[in-house]
């Protein structure tokens, strides 16, 4: 059961990342690797105001800013210096390892003594004795849920079907008489809000920030964007971000059941298997224009 | 009205590859006049478009929309009151979006995108009536996503998408080249209609000699970079597809070809 | 078939999941007061820190607690992943293993953090600052069920022996990665008693092992000798270090012996073997019930050992004051060839 929860807390906070990655990766159709960086971010903007006394819920949105920023960022070095994608992305997680090093003011912050958003007065007040191991869980199970029902709304309003309108035919966006380098800018920071979200709520889960922690994000984040589109792709009623949230979930099992099945040393191969098997089902990409 | 004023288009500036494609062009186009025109491939027809739409800009030389300079003017804020339709039926629509949500995008152009609900239900019978009139079943699957439409049916929605909106002008880019001769009728149809019940300024380049007789009151032919025939109103009218054809292959060996 | 496809890897995880759910509970009731089973989480591989397993078991061993016989180990190793790191850790609690040994900071946390409210004791190794990592008060004393020990570098002693040997040295360099929170740490403590010692200490901070080439021309270029810290990065790029100082014939110390096998001049160091046994020791206290862990303040190495290695001191031109060569616990008399730390 502990083993269920564990899979379950891990893919939760993944999942929120993971809805980030397929604003940009499914959406804008823009590798974005800033990822690796704002994930940190996140963590690192969460620690520095946690250590300062801050209430860990305002943590949330401020964190959420943060990446905010960083996703505008990236979408001003693509859009207004012409950088390629793929580098814009690289050339911001670079910079923000540095970022991260400044706002965290070391590399390893640790929590442990701190009120978090899993553990206050407030929560110890309200949840009864019995449903005390399952706190973290309600709590993510909460964050997940609302980030999705939000992005869902979202892309349902004019701002949204803009945002969905530029990843499918950019073309079709200049017609409206719309800049389109403005409409990515706007879903990059969207994307990175989220992902620093993650990055601030696994933060709070595992008690400390570390810088290296957000290297290889954006692979788990695409592999459960890719796990979940590709096991959902014929079930129609099934949202695409739910199906994101659930294949973040099934990834986070996988690496579990790689840790409990396979020599220490077997770990990334069994991932990047793992990953090639998804890839290879999912090789059927919707064709786009150019 | 729409001008040109000398303009120098040159691609590859500065290489050995430098080609010069306008030099020293020059057009007028008049209010509610329908331009139909022709010319061998690189005879410079679409980077014309491409040049008053500003998809590119012009080594030297003006554009003017009513009086107004546009040369340095970007794209999208051109398209404020322009139209396009393009060659390929998949680049006016979103493949991925339900028909409704297209119209809906479409339907909001010139106004904010912010964070209203994107499909306004009041408007949903306006948009079943404008597919009714494509006479192609599109309004009774509003909620299908415009990726699985034919070829035909996507170029009719990307017409009506682009004259949704009140605008002044409609750029057609060769919009019947990739499609069948039945939708193609079809579709230069209900161009000619909507054009007429708007009163648009329209430049629609075309390869079909046809359509540039019968429709469109002015008739311009390209070669090289240069207008090298250009007939309006009764002089159109008295101009038949022989007497194109003619042109076209005096033009065309000329070039050796 | 792609939906079969996707059918059979589903059903295949599931299956696996539910495998690894079973071997849980076989472990549990294997469990009995005479064997243990103990959690070793590493939090990357490395050298230093295999070492540090190595002593692990070693000093569990002296102390009459052997793998195979009254011990079960279960190893795992995070990849650098703090993900992973986390899962792993949630993994030994649920298996509700006696004891969590773990090795390096993130993994030490982790393992503190996901232990904190199970009753599970938490040693670990190969933390520089458990202070300031908030796994013990400022007195040393534990903050919860955990304890463990340092690998701290014993800096006041390496500057007393740098001093011996290069009495007339002015400029000490220094190199680091930035993002090492164990190397900023040590930085610091070398910058407060440098002085004491008659050195001004020039700092060169790196971020990725791409950049240890042109940091060391550079501070080759500004200083007389050069020390090392512990930092992973600087230390598996030693080998480039030392060619271009050799060349330069500007003297490096290391900070523990591994270092000085492979060309470092000297060392008032670390034996991560040692500080394993005696963080062995300090478990298998715990795992016999004697004291628990929250009782034991953290441990750091008890002496550290002078390390010198002859050859490097003869190419440099160096010679090695009695009093030193004396008390060295191991000297060399050849470069080990660059094999980085591993053993």
């Amino acid at each position: 059961m502990d083993f269920i929860i564990t899979i379950l807390e891990q893919g939760l906070i993944y999942a929120i990342l993971a809805l980030g990655v397929y604003i940009t990766y499914k959406i804008l159709d823009f590798p974005d690797l800033t990822v690796d960086g704002s994930f940190p971010l996140g963590a690192a903007v969460t620690a520095a105001l946690i250590t300062r006394g801050m209430n860990p819920y305002l943590t949330l949105p401020v964190s959420f800013l943060a990446g905010v920023l960083a996703g505008i960022c990236t979408g001003l070095i693509h859009v207004k210096c012409k950088v390629r994608d793929l580098l814009s992305g690289i050339i911001m997680m670079t910079a923000l390892w540095t970022v991260n090093l400044y706002i965290a003011g070391t590399a390893n912050v640790p929590l442990f003594s701190r009120d978090s958003i899993f553990k206050n007065d407030f929560l110890i007040g309200i949840v009864p004795e019995s449903m005390k191991s399952y706190v973290t869980l309600i709590v993510v199970l909460i964050l997940a849920v609302v980030c999705k029902i939000i992005l869902d709304l979202y892309m349902n309003t004019k701002s949204g079907y803009l945002l969905r309108a530029v990843g499918d035919n950019e073309t079709v966006v200049t017609a409206l008489a719309k800049d389109q380098g403005n409409v990515k800018i706007l879903g990059l920071a969207i994307a990175n809000g989220l992902v620093s979200l993650a990055g601030c709520v696994f933060a709070q889960e595992e008690r400390v920030f570390e810088i290296s922690m957000g290297t290889g994000a954006i692979v788990i984040g695409l592999a459960s964007v890719i796990i979940g589109t590709s096991i959902f792709k014929k079930i129609s009623f099934v949202k695409t971000t739910t199906a994101v949230i659930i294949g973040s979930i099934i990834y986070k099992a996988c690496v579990a059941v790689a840790i409990r099945n396979f020599e220490p040393q077997a770990m990334k191969l069994i991932t990047a298997v793992l990953f090639l098997i998804i890839l290879v089902i999912s090789m059927e990409r919707k064709t786009k224009v150019k | 009205m729409l001008e040109l004023k000398g303009i120098h288009k040159y691609y590859n500036p500065g290489t050995v590859n430098e080609m010069c494609l306008f030099d020293d062009f020059g057009l007028q186009i008049g209010k509610g006049e329908f331009v139909s025109v022709v010319g061998s491939n690189g005879s410079g027809k679409t980077s014309m478009l491409n040049l008053i739409c500003g998809s590119i800009s012009p080594e030297k030389g003006s554009i003017l929309m009513d009086g107004k300079d546009i040369t340095k003017e970007k794209e999208h804020k051109r398209n404020l009151r322009i139209g396009r339709v393009y060659q390929n039926p998949a680049m006016g629509t979103c493949p991925s979006m339900t028909i409704l949500e297209n119209m809906a995008l479409a339907d909001n152009k010139g106004k904010m995108y912010g964070l209203l609900r994107g499909t306004n239900k009041n408007r949903i019978s306006y948009y079943r009536e404008q597919l009714s009139r494509l006479n192609l079943g599109l309004e009774d699957k509003m909620s299908v996503k415009v990726g699985v439409l034919s070829g035909g049916q996507r170029q009719a929605m990307a017409l009506l998408m682009s004259t949704m909106t009140p605008i002044d002008y409609l750029i057609l880019d060769e919009h019947t080249a990739a499609l069948d001769p039945k939708t193609a009728d079809l579709i230069m149809e209900l161009t000619d209609q909507i054009i007429k019940e708007k009163n648009l300024t329209t430049i629609m380049v075309t390869h079909n000699l046809r359509y540039a007789v019968e429709y469109g009151n002015r008739l311009l032919m390209m070669h090289q970079g240069k207008i090298v025939l250009d007939k309006k109103k009764d002089e159109k009218e008295a101009t038949s597809i022989d007497d194109i054809l003619t042109m076209f292959n005096e033009i065309s060996i000329e070039c050796g070809n | 078939m792609k939906k079969r496809v996707l059918a059979a890897v589903l059903a295949t995880m599931m299956a696996a999941t539910m495998m690894a759910g079973c071997g849980k509970s076989e472990t549990k009731s294997e469990a009995k007061k005479d064997s243990y089973t103990i959690g070793i989480e590493q939090f990357a591989e490395h050298g230093s820190l295999d070492n540090c397993r190595e002593g692990f078991l070693k000093g569990l061993e002296d102390e009459g607690i052997k793998e195979g016989k009254n011990l079960k180990i279960k190893y795992k190793n995070a990849a650098a992943d703090m993900g992973t790191a986390g899962q792993i850790s949630d993994s030994f609690v649920s298996d509700k293993v006696d004891l969590i040994c773990a090795i390096a900071t993130p993994s030490a946390q982790s393992a503190y953090n996901a232990a904190m409210d199970k009753d599970i004791p938490v040693i670990y190794t190969a933390v520089t600052d458990p202070v300031s990592a908030e796994l013990a008060d400022k007195d040393g004393e534990a903050v919860g069920n955990t304890t463990g020990t340092s690998d701290k570098l014993p800096i006041k002693e390496q500057l007393e022996m740098i001093r011996k040997m290069l009495p007339d040295a002015k400029k000490i360099g220094i190199m680091y990665t930035t993002s090492e929170a164990n190397s900023v740490s040590a930085i610091k403590e070398y910058e407060s008693l440098a002085k004491d010692y008659g050195f001004i200490l020039v700092k060169k901070g790196i971020s990725t092992t791409a950049d240890v080439s042109l940091a060391a021309d550079d501070l080759l270029s500004k200083v007389e000798c050069i020390t090392n810290l512990t930092d992973n990065t600087v230390v598996s790029s030693l080998p480039t270090i030392l060619d271009k100082a050799n060349a330069k014939k500007i003297p490096v110390f290391g900070s523990e012996i591994e270092q000085v096998k492979l060309g470092c001049l000297a060392a008032e160091g670390l034996d991560y073997i040692a500080l394993g046994e005696q963080t062995g020791k300090m478990a298998a206290q715990v795992l016999k019930g004697e004291k628990k862990a929250e009782e034991m303040n953290y441990e750091t190495i008890k002496k550290p050992g002078f390390y010198v290695n002859k050859k490097v001191a003869s190419n440099l031109g160096i010679k090695v004051p009695d009093e030193l060569s004396k008390s060295a616990v191991e000297s060399f008399d050849e470069i080990t060839a660059s094999k980085k730390t591993e053993k």
